[in-house]
Formats: C-alpha cells, structure tokens, sequence
C-alpha cells in the first residue's frame, strides 16, 4: 500500500501521485529554489573565506601594540590654557611594556588559539647598488607559524629564520636580484645593519606584502631596532576569526594597550561584506518565500479538487486532526524533495563553476568547499517551510464540513 | 418515546430538528421534531419526495451534521454529549455510509478504498486489515478486482465496493443514500439483494433513502418523511426477499 502504511502518509502520498503533474512541477520549483539558496551560500561562503583568508595569510587576527604616546601638559591645571595649540607627539619605535606577563595573560583567554611575539620596525635591504626600504618583522620561528602560515607560503628555499637568516618577499627578491643563498645587507633606519643570507622566498599573492616585508629571527631585528629583549607588538591568533573585535575589546580591558582586530583594520572590507551578506540574506528570503507561496497554492487547489474525497474520509471516521496531517506531510514531503533535488542540481553548477571560474594560470578562481551540511540545513529548511506553507491549507481541510463536501 | 434506548436499540431519535440560517431572517426549519427508533437487524427504506428532507435527516443520524434540537443515540451512546472527535471515531466505528455515486477514492485500489475506514481508526496497515479487506470483497463477488483501480471497474462493482467498506469496521448502522439510484435494474437489484444478505447474515442495521418504490417495498420497514416530518412508518407484510 506504502512504504511507511501509515493512514496519513498513505493517503498524503497517494494524493501527490494522483495529481502528480501538480506534484512535479511545485517539487521543480522548490528544487530551483533551495538550488539557487545553496548555489548562491556556497558561491558567497568560499568568496568571503577566500577572501579572508587572503587577508589573514599575513596579518593576525588582533594584534597588541604598546598604546600611542601623547603629549603631556606640564602643569596639573586644567582650566588654564598654556598654548592654543597641543602638537600631537611622533611616535618612536618601542617595546611592549613587560610583552612576557601580557603575553601569558592573552593565552590564558578561552577563545585564544596562540600568542607570538614579534618586533617590527623600518629598514632598508641593500644587495650591490640596489636598496629597497622593507618593514623589518623579528619573529620567534616556532610560535609565529602557529599564528601565520608563512611555511606554507614559502615558494623557493624554506622557512628558516636563524640569527643570520632573512626570508624576503618574491618581488622584493626580484627588484634586488637575489635567490636563495645570496647575502643582502639589512639596515635599520637608526643605522644598525647586519649581513644575511636569504634563506627563503615567500609569495602571499599580496605585492605590497611581497615587496617590503622581511622576516628574521627576533633577536636579530630586536638588534637592528635596537630594542633588547623587547617586542614591538604581539600577534594573536582567535579560534573564531569573526571574534576577534570581541576578544580584542577584552584584551584591551586587561590593561593599557592598543589592541588592534583585523576587523577594524579592513573596516571597508567588512562592510562590504555585510552589505553582500544582506544582500545575499534578502535574496534567500525572498527565494523561500516564493518556494512557500508555490507549496501553498498547490496545496489550497489540491484541498478544492480533494474536497470531496476529503468528505469521504471524514465520513469514514477520519479525524480533523487527521486531515490536518496528511496536508501537512504533502508539505514537508514536497520541501523535502524538491531541496534534495535542489541540492543535486547545486552541486552540479558548483562542480561546473569550479571547472570554469579559474585563474589564467588554470589554478582556481577561489576554492569553494561544498559542504555538507549546507544541503541538509536547505533540505531540512525547505521542509521546514513546506509544513509551514501547508498550515492555511491544511486547515482549510481539516475544517470541511463533510455533509457538504460529500454532497456540495 | 421517551424509554432509555435498549441494547438492542441501534438508533434512537427523539425529538430530532434541524434549522438553517439560525438567528437570521431566512431561518428555515427542515426536519420538524423526528422520533425514530431503529433496532438490531432491521432493513428500513426512507422515502419520500425530493426536498423532503431525507438526506439531511441521513447526515444527522450519520453525525455528518449536528441537529438544532433533540437527541440521537446510536449503538447506545448519545451523540450530542459528544466533542467532535469523540463523534467522528463514534462515526468510523458504528456507522457505515454507501452513497448514490460510491463516492471511493480514486486514487486507491478496490481494497485499499475498502481497508480505509480500518486504516483510519487503527493509523496503520497490517496483514489482518488486508485480510478482512479481501474477505469482504470476496463477500461481494469482487475478488478478482481487488487490485483494480475503482475507476477501472463497472458502476455496479463500484457500488459493491462501497457495500464492502462501508462493512469494514464491522458497524452496527448502515446509511445508504440511493444506494441503486445510479444503476440499472439489474445492478440495483444485485446491490440491494447485497445489502439484504448483509442485514441477514450478520443482523446489521439498514436504513435506505430511495425515491423506487419496488426497492422499498422490499424492505422490512418502510418510514414516509414529507415536508420534514415522519408521516408515515409500518411495517412491510409482503416484503420481497430478492429481486
């Protein structure tokens, strides 16, 4: 009689077979629908993963900086004033008060993945008559690759940064001629230099990025910087990238220092984002909301043309609450498999815009994960609003009066 | 009229009406006061002219539709204390219906539509319920079209299956609205010699709406209704047994 031989799913599946032209074309319909939804989330979620990703390859989520220095009035008195004018201060290069204890305080937090020192500070990269200025970044090798991935960026040599390493950008590597092996003369604007040998070649896909910043041991740019034993800021890496502007407040709370997300340093970025997400938001609802309307128009003509047989049916001893169910099963079934079908038609175009949205060097325009769970929330989202779309229907059934259904 | 119904008492009327447009000004009283008392066995005709009233007087005793006034007992339970569910498994468990065009699911089999009534009061099909179902329809001379599609079948055998549901939950009350009324001579004397056989071989409950007088007169009883009122009800001496 039917797979489950339930009453209601028996009759509710029966009814979707007997009109089934109706059937098929709402099932097509909710399957474009949760097709478009998941295409579209999958498109947007690797777009904006890419993107952060992109942007979280070689800056940290938060990074903790000693705070501004400003300048001071000499005198206490607030209500006189000593010049019209208050110069704001030049900031010098220096350490992070006791960066050890706030270091220790910050990888205790919860949602805190790890900690890295790091001293950065101005320079100049010189390799026979070519001199280049460079952001001169001293890193502690083995805590900083926990924070970013540079190994993983490294296109030619590796990542070693010993006290007489360098590991420089690929363009920097280009406009001074060098490879793997050279010696290039590292100077710091205060005119402490060092002679290192270029252990490694990075390319973040970023030029500015691959043009001015070297990486060295800490020791080594602390040193150049003049800044013993100290760190100019320390990078922190969150579990949860979109809470760094969260933790970076608590941080901040914890003590005198300027806490920096890369929230609120790619606020364009993000608020770019928010608008896409909006917009991507708005489609979907309005996507589901059709899908709903579709669901439940089939629905109301299918309650007018089974009218009788639902008269019949109550006529035989079927309840109200009966009747409400088996509309109700016709819903969620015709949500549930038009998003099934939906998310087979999904995939297909995201295999296709994997085979053709590709980087002339063939490479992929950016990753989409396909995940899985995606296509069970649309299913279980799209039976969802299949039941939901079924209710105004599905009581307008369980109303019928029978003696008029039979008879009318 | 007013004796408690006994327990061989399948249905019990008193003082029965039915009005619509309450509280307006086309407020129109159909069925005037009925008394009727049924017993265990009985094969009663209804007839009377068209607008008399006959089929709403079917949907009130068949709990389709609530009366204005009065109260209906069947198989021993008063209908009118009743909350709508309560009346509806009453419906499904003590009254069968046979109506003039069948009125079966189209979308079902000849045993499907007639396991339906089992099906909706036990919420899920097993093997006891398809075998009552064949045995009814075997009952009925429908065996081999069990598996046919009720719209694959004569107007007879359709209306044959309609005998064998409206027998699926074993009913102490059979309803039926002219049951022959949309077949030939021939068919309508073969369903009403059914119903007959059914009435005899398990005591089962007839009341019968036709409009033929040769179909009434074969019934046990036969009540008059003019004008909503029962004007009429004897007992029929020279009841013909078979057609």
């Amino acid at each position: 009689m039917n797979p489950l031989g339930f009453f209601e799913t028996v009759v509710a599946f029966r009814f979707m077979r007997e009109g089934l032209t109706q059937t098929l074309l709402i099932v097509f319909g909710v399957a474009l629908g949760a097709g478009v939804i998941i295409f579209m989330s999958a498109l947007l979620a690797g777009l904006q993963a890419n993107i952060i990703r992109r942007t979280l390859n070689f800056q940290a989520p938060i990074q903790v900086l000693a705070p501004d220095q400003v300048s001071r009035s000499l005198r206490r008195d607030d209500t006189a004033a000593i010049a019209s004018r208050v110069q704001p201060r030049s900031q010098q290069l220096r350490s992070l008060d006791q960066w050890q204890k706030v270091r220790a305080g910050i990888e205790r937090m919860p949602d805190v993945v790890s900690v890295t020192p790091v001293v950065a500070g101005p320079g100049f990269a010189r390799r026979g008559e070519a001199t280049k200025a460079v952001s001169i970044v001293g890193i502690d090798p083995d805590s900083y690759v926990r924070v970013i991935a540079l190994p993983e960026k490294i296109v030619a040599g590796g990542y070693d940064v010993g006290p007489t390493d360098i590991v420089i950008g690929s363009e920097l590597a280009r406009d001074l001629g060098t490879e793997v092996g050279d010696k290039l003369s590292l100077a710091s604007a205060g005119g402490s230099a060092a002679t290192l040998v270029v252990a490694g070649v990075f390319d973040f896909g970023n030029q500015g990025v691959n043009e001015r910043t070297v990486y060295v041991a800490l020791r080594t740019a602390q040193s150049l910087l003049d800044l013993a034993g100290g760190a100019t800021s320390l990078d922190v890496k969150v579990r949860d990238p979109f809470a760094a502007e969260t933790i970076a407040r608590d941080i901040r709370e914890t003590g005198d220092l300027r806490v920096d997300s890369w929230i609120s340093t790619n606020a364009q970025f993000f608020s770019a984002m928010s608008a896409q997400i909006l917009a991507n938001t708005l489609i979907r609802i309005f996507v589901g909301i059709t899908v709903a309307l579709g669901i439940a128009s089939v629905l109301v003509v299918s309650v007018v043309q089974k009218s009788k047989e639902i008269g019949i049916l109550r006529a035989m001893g079927t309840g109200r609450a009966q009747v409400l169910r088996v509309f109700l099963i016709q819903g969620g079934f015709m949500g549930l498999i038009g998003a099934f079908l939906g998310s087979l038609l999904a995939w297909g175009f995201l295999m296709l815009w994997r085979g053709i949205a590709r980087n002339p060097d063939g490479s992929p325009l950016f990753v989409i994960v396909i995940e899985p769970s995606l296509f069970a929330i649309a299913c279980v989202g799209a039976a969802f609003v299949g039941i939901l779309a079924a209710v105004v229907p599905a009581r307008r059934a369980a109303r019928l009066d029978p003696a008029v259904a039979i008879h009318g | 009229m007013d004796e408690r119904a006994t327990s061989a008492e399948t249905l019990r009327l008193t003082g029965v009406r039915k009005s619509y447009g309450i509280g307006t000004p086309v407020e129109v009283e159909v069925l005037h006061g009925i008394d009727l008392v049924l017993r265990r066995g009985e094969f009663a005709a209804l007839i009377g002219p068209s607008g008399s009233g006959k089929t709403t007087l079917l949907n009130v005793i068949g709990l389709l539709d609530q009366p204005s006034a009065g109260t209906i007992v069947v198989a021993g339970q008063d209908a009118g204390t009743l909350e709508d569910g309560e009346a509806t498994r009453l419906r499904g468990r003590a009254i069968g219906f046979i109506f003039q065009y069948h009125h079966l699911l189209p979308a079902f089999t000849a045993l499907e539509n007639v396991m339906m009534p089992i099906l909706a009061s036990r919420g899920r099909a097993d093997d006891a319920m398809r075998a009552t179902a064949a045995l009814l329809l075997d009952r009925v001379g429908l065996a081999p079209w069990r598996d046919h599609k009720t719209s694959d079948i004569s107007g007879g055998q359709q209306q044959r299956v309609a005998i064998a549901r409206s027998l699926a939950m074993n009913p102490a009350l059979v309803l039926a609205d002219e049951p022959s009324g949309n077949l030939d001579t021939e068919n309508a004397d073969a369903v009403f010699d059914l119903m007959r056989d059914v009435n005899v071989a398990s005591a089962t409950t007839f009341l019968i709406v036709t409009h033929d007088p040769r179909l009434a007169r074969r019934c046990d009883r036969i009540l008059e209704l003019v004008d909503g009122r029962l004007v009429s009800d004897r007992v029929n001496r020279d009841v013909i047994r078979r057609g």
